[in-house]
């Protein structure tokens, strides 16, 4: 008899486990159906595809375009999307998609080759008649060829090693050719991009709230994901709330379900109510303060270095940010591809800072700055609005090289004085800089004088410059930004985050994130390799 | 009466253009363009060649003179061009950010005045002298409060912590409920002062006196004899604090995430976007012009000494 119980309980045991197992299966299977209220920071601004580095208009065109290729957010690999397969020529002037067939744009008319050439046409060479302006990936372009409607050929005059990871990002969504015949300073209306992404724009107020519904027919996402077929979620309901308190305050309140741009200090009272906070890094230069040596006053190695190890990050970090905000130890990410620890040369050692600085012949003035020659040691820089808290980070290493007798001006200033001035290595011998993208072109992009041009060197956009031009820099972007082989482009990856360091050109603080929140009930919230949400595969369980 | 009002209209035109003129002026001064603040931006990352070209492409270069005149011919065709930072057409930013600009504005202004007579109107009926020191100072507290912070609060309390009203995705009256609160407290504030004093003074005039004399009542006294003489200065500063409205509700419509004028100018001014700027400049001249004009022609009819020609030279 108790032999029998035993059986009899324990069976009922087993019953309920396997019920509850059931029962837990089903919850976590995605529900389809629900509206999704996005809280943005900013107004979306112009929607042309190569200006979607702006986050609020990334978080827009990732869930309304789609991509020739798909970047794995975790292993960085290139996967088919729109492309069914490609094949690129040895040194990498020819690239050849087979474009996945029955893909149609929200307007209904088909993706084919004509129409992914002529999108590459465009991001490539620009359109002068239209004032659309050439995209940052796409380098070297020279023109394209329609082999069959569904096979098209990109040809190249230099090698463009960095072009296939160019077709993954945000800035290559493929538009329909009935967008791209717009001029540019048309296509900040959302209702204009017509894209073939699993959400279609529905409705738009302008500055305020944007509506996307899903496509039914949708069936063509990246191969490799394990959801296919339509979007989980019914609509995406994008409204602008630009004060952080009101969007924080909504989403626990429960009038919202994710929300882009939440600060450090702002992160606890998320968790404390159980609520998760999204951090994924950007995978690129990171957030860094970096130096214009055309300026007489950083011109000198010593200087710049003392500079360099004058600057406390773990006090920056401990101070202002959070866990989430990884400590940079070079001058890319740790999670970006090439990335190789440059410790050594970011060490915290301000007695060292002071004896460079004497070296260097800057001496400590009755008045606690140092000067030579009369010409005192007083730095100015820019704060960057769209960095997280740039202006308390500036403030802090203005605090921690006061100690050695060096001071650093922090301005807000307007947006005209500021591109203005940042031209001027005179004027601002000290700037922020960051930027973020999955491939080692971003450091050419970064530091060339024909791109961002950060160190402000000569052959740039600027005609302040004087002298600054570091041939031995340039040469190693170069060969980053065309060399074929893959081996070799990951040593000039190298070569590059020591030599910037040797050169102190660079005072890499942060790996920098893009910090969302969402509430308990949102599930499989995807980001793209730069930190951009995709909502593909989001489902609401609630 | 037609020529006065003809005159004034001439004059208003005049204002119109001057603002125009003087606000380009201002902005071709700036640092700067609307161009390079776009282009440079290094989410574009474009070569010194290709920012050459798009700056031809846009005619930024061309002389002032000529920019003028074709930017000054298009606004009389009423063709406010583009924003180059949103990519739209500034009649559709208009279309979108003008009628709740509007309806804020209104309501804002209609609840500042009724705030204002209240207060004004406790105060003199108000039976103690500690509790009129009291309500006289509301104002005061008024005036100080920060619009920003008044805002929060408002939210805080009303939408995140009793859940009265939702901020996200309210009713179109329930959006305008604690936006028209917080607009309405510093607006009120300067009325009810200037009410406050004109009518304690007034109250001291001999007719008031005589009106007295004759038996009237306290309450008879203060609407019919008082109040009427006291709104006309009142009136002149409920023109001149539209300029405070517009302020406001930069501030109002930023933290309630509502979209209108403020929120577009003050986007606007940060990018240096020029056609924005020229149309919001010259929406609120005009509107200026026009408040001012409608209180002057307000002026007879509240006073009926202000009626004749003599009346209104005395």
């Amino acid at each position: 008899m108790t032999r029998y119980r035993k059986l009899l309980s324990f069976s009922i045991g087993l019953l309920t486990a396997t019920t509850l197992a059931t029962a837990s299966l089903a919850a976590d299977a995605p529900v389809k159906g629900g509206t999704l209220v996005y809280l943005e920071q900013q107004a979306h601004t112009n929607l042309y595809p190569p200006a979607g580095g702006f986050y609020p208009n990334g978080g827009i065109l990732n869930q309304i375009t789609d991509k020739l290729t798909y970047q794995n957010p975790k292993t960085l690999e290139i996967e088919p999307w729109l492309a069914e397969s490609w094949t690129v020529n040895d040194n990498a002037t020819e690239y050849t998609f087979k474009l996945r067939p029955g893909v149609t744009f929200s307007d209904g008319t088909p993706v084919d080759a004509a129409a992914v050439a002529k999108n590459f046409d465009t991001y490539g060479l620009g359109n002068k008649e239209l004032k659309q302006p050439v995209s940052e990936v796409v380098n070297n372009y020279d023109h394209s060829e329609v082999i069959d409607p569904l096979t098209v050929k990109f040809t190249f005059k230099k090698p463009s090693p960095g072009f296939l990871q160019g077709t993954s990002v945000i800035g290559s969504g493929i538009v329909s050719l009935s967008t791209l015949a717009l001029p540019f300073e048309q296509l900040g209306d959302a209702t204009k991009i017509i894209g073939s992404g699993p959400f279609v724009v529905n409705a738009e107020t302008l500055g305020k709230s944007l509506d996307l519904k899903v496509r039914e027919d949708y069936n063509w996402g990246p191969a490799k994901l394990e959801h296919q077929g339509r979007a989980y979620l019914d609509e995406i309901n994008y409204i602008i709330t630009a004060e952080d308190s009101v969007r924080i305050g909504a989403l626990l309140a429960g009038q919202a379900d994710f929300i882009r741009q939440i600060q450090a200090y702002d992160e606890g009272q998320v968790e404390a109510q159980s609520f998760t906070i999204y951090a994924p890094g950007t995978r690129g230069v990171n957030n860094s303060i970096v130096f214009r040596p055309d300026n007489p006053l950083v011109a000198d190695l010593k200087v710049r270095k003392a500079l360099s190890l004058a600057v406390n990050r773990d006090e920056i970090l401990s101070t202002i940010f959070s866990k989430n905000y990884p400590k940079a130890t070079s001058i890319i990410a740790s999670t970006a591809i090439g990335y190789v620890a440059q410790e050594d040369k970011l060490g915290y050692d301000p007695e060292k800072a002071e004896a460079l600085l004497d070296e260097a012949g800057f001496k400590l003035g009755a008045d606690g700055i140092r000067a030579k020659d009369g010409q005192k040691l007083v730095l100015t820089s820019y704060e960057s609005l769209p960095q997280p808290q740039s202006r308390a980070v500036l403030q802090l290493i203005a605090q921690q090289w006061s100690k050695l007798g060096v001071k650093l001006n922090v301005l807000a200033g307007d947006a005209g004085s500021k591109v203005v001035d940042e031209l001027d290595p005179l004027k601002t011998p000290v700037a922020v800089a960051m930027v973020g993208r999955a491939d080692p072109d971003v450091i050419k992009s970064q530091y060339y004088p024909t791109n961002r041009n950060v160190l402000v060197q000569k052959g740039g956009v600027s005609d302040k410059v004087k002298t600054f031009s570091d041939d031995r820099l340039n040469e190693i972007l170069n060969e980053i930004a065309s060399q074929p082989d893959r081996e070799k482009r990951l040593k000039a990856v190298a070569d590059a985050q020591a030599y910037v360091l040797d050169q102190a050109y660079a005072v890499p603080i942060f790996e920098e994130p893009q910090a969302y929140a969402g509430a308990p009930y949102v599930k499989g919230v995807a980001f793209e390799a730069v930190g951009r949400p995709a909502f593909y595969s989001t489902w609401l369980d609630k | 009466m037609t020529r006065y009002v003809i005159g004034r209209i001439g004059q208003a035109l005049l204002v119109l253009w001057a603002a125009f003129t003087l606000s380009f002026i201002l902005l071709q001064a700036m640092p700067g363009d609307a161009v390079l603040i776009k282009f440079l931006n290094p989410e574009f990352g474009l070569s010194a060649d290709q920012v050459a070209e798009i700056r031809a492409a846009y005619a930024v270069d061309s002389s002032v003179v000529v920019q003028y005149g074709h930017t000054l011919v298009n606004f009389l065709q009423g063709d406010f061009g583009y924003s180059l930072q949103a990519g739209v057409p500034v009649s559709a930013q208009l279309a979108t950010n003008l009628p709740p600009t509007l309806k804020l504005a209104g309501l804002g202004f209609l609840a500042a005045t009724l705030l204002a007579v209240f207060i004004a109107f406790l105060s003199s009926m108000a039976p103690f002298a500690w509790l009129r020191n009291a309500i006289q100072s509301l104002p005061s507290l008024f005036i100080s409060v920060p619009v920003f912070w008044l805002a929060i609060m408002l939210i805080q309390i009303f939408s995140f912590r009793f859940r009265l009203v939702s901020v996200i995705n309210p009713g179109p009256w329930e959006s305008l409920v604690l936006p028209v609160a917080t607009l309405a407290v510093p607006i009120a504030a300067p009325l009810a002062q200037i009410l406050i004093r004109n009518i304690d003074e007034i109250r001291t005039r001999p007719f008031v006196a005589v009106a007295r004399a004759k038996g009237a009542s306290e309450t008879r006294l203060l609407w019919r004899h008082v109040a009427r003489n006291a709104i006309l200065p009142t009136l002149t500063i409920a023109g001149v604090l539209f300029g405070e409205l517009i302020a406001g509700a930069v501030v109002t419509e930023t933290v309630f995430g509502l979209n209108g004028i403020g929120g577009l100018t003050e986007k606007a001014v940060g990018n240096q976007d020029l056609s924005v700027l020229q149309a919001v400049v010259v929406i609120s001249a005009a509107a200026f012009v026009t408040i001012n004009l409608a209180v002057d022609l307000a002026y007879p009819l509240l006073d009926p000494r202000l009626r004749t020609g003599q009346g209104a030279a005395a």
